[in-house]
């Protein structure tokens, strides 16, 4: 170390006393510990990845499946799909209790009602999926 | 001091308990905080990374190797946490103009004339340092505040031995020379 070097030293020295730190303010304790809390308790709530994202999963799963359908049903034979899966049902019918459910047909609702609750369904689940996919929570890397 | 030391309450918060992390926060928090503090110069940004750090250690305990003390680990977070919000904000150079000349008689409402000067000293270091870069700023706390040797220093901040010889001798030349520009500017205006 050099003369100038020394100056330098003893100078900051001079100034830089090292029993004056910066303490931490008052309630730093508890503040960190309560953070500490809260994320023990989040991340004891977390779930599995498809419980996670069970929302935007049905939603694809719903897409994909109209889309599906859509390639698949020829045009113009809308009730093909439909009356295979009756077709299948009444198959079944030697395996499960007949269910008699003609009393059903006494009741009359207006044509549009299905539509509009399919739309209300398919409304929510999008809406659900758009919240699931903005509103993830951030995770801090760990050092 | 307790006895016992961090290993033995590391080893309690590893078994759930986590009351036993208060003792941890305790004894390292003023010199975690003093830490951020100098890197960033701001109380409120300077708990924020002290507790982040805290939280990242917490979170990070089972990962926690031993090698090092738990200080060091601890001081190497803060580190890291601070000097990354330091780069991501524009800090706002000063200039040794803005350092208040009428500083020791504003100084000396404090109860005694050592305290002022003290407070002078204080706020005259804390002035230097943030005229030198953020990593500069790391290295003069950890050495002249904390105390650590180079070594430890290399291990907290991931520069070689020598490397952070001659940036500690940069730091310390131009920190130096602002205190005297200061303290000459000072002399002149109570003439």
């Amino acid at each position: 170390m050099n003369k100038q070097e020394m100056n330098d030293e003893d100078l900051l020295r001079k100034f830089l006393n090292p029993e004056r730190i910066e303490k931490a303010p008052e309630g730093f304790i508890s503040k960190t510990l309560t953070r500490i809390q809260i994320e023990t308790q989040s991340a004891k709530v977390n779930k599995g990845f498809f419980v996670k994202n069970m929302v935007p999963i049905i939603s694809a799963t719903i897409t994909a499946g109209l889309i599906i359908a859509a390639i698949i049903i020829p045009a113009g034979e809308t009730g093909s799909v439909g009356s295979t899966i009756w077709k299948y049902i009444q198959d079944l019918e030697f395996t499960l209790p007949v269910i008699n459910n003609n009393y059903l047909r006494e009741f009359s609702l207006p044509g549009w009602v299905p539509y509009i609750i399919i739309g209300i369904f398919l409304l929510g689940f999008f809406d659900r999926a758009l919240f699931g996919i903005f509103h993830k929570e951030k995770t801090p890397k760990s050092p | 001091m307790d006895p016992k030391g961090d290993i033995f309450y590391i080893g309690q918060v590893l078994e759930g308990k986590i009351s036993a992390f208060s003792y941890l926060v305790d004894k390292h928090k003023d010199k975690a905080y003093n830490l951020a503090f100098r890197i960033c110069g701001n109380r409120e940004e300077a708990e924020e990374i002290a507790q982040d750090a805290f939280l990242k250690a917490y979170r990070s305990l089972k990962d926690f190797k031993r090698k090092s003390s738990f200080a060091t680990w601890l001081y190497r977070i803060v580190y890291n946490t601070a000097i990354s919000l330091v780069r991501t904000r524009k800090n706002r150079v000063l200039s040794v103009e803005e350092f208040p000349v009428d500083a020791v008689d504003f100084l000396s409402f404090s109860s005694s004339e050592e305290e002022a000067a003290d407070d002078y000293r204080n706020s005259l270091i804390n002035f230097a340092l943030q005229k030198i870069s953020e990593e500069e700023r790391g290295l003069i706390t950890l050495y002249y505040y904390n105390e650590l040797d180079i070594e430890e220093i290399s291990k907290i901040t991931g520069i070689s031995r020598s490397n952070i010889k001659v940036r500690l001798f940069r730091a310390r030349q131009k920190m130096a020379a602002i205190i005297r520009k200061v303290e000459m500017k000072n002399v002149f205006y109570h003439e």
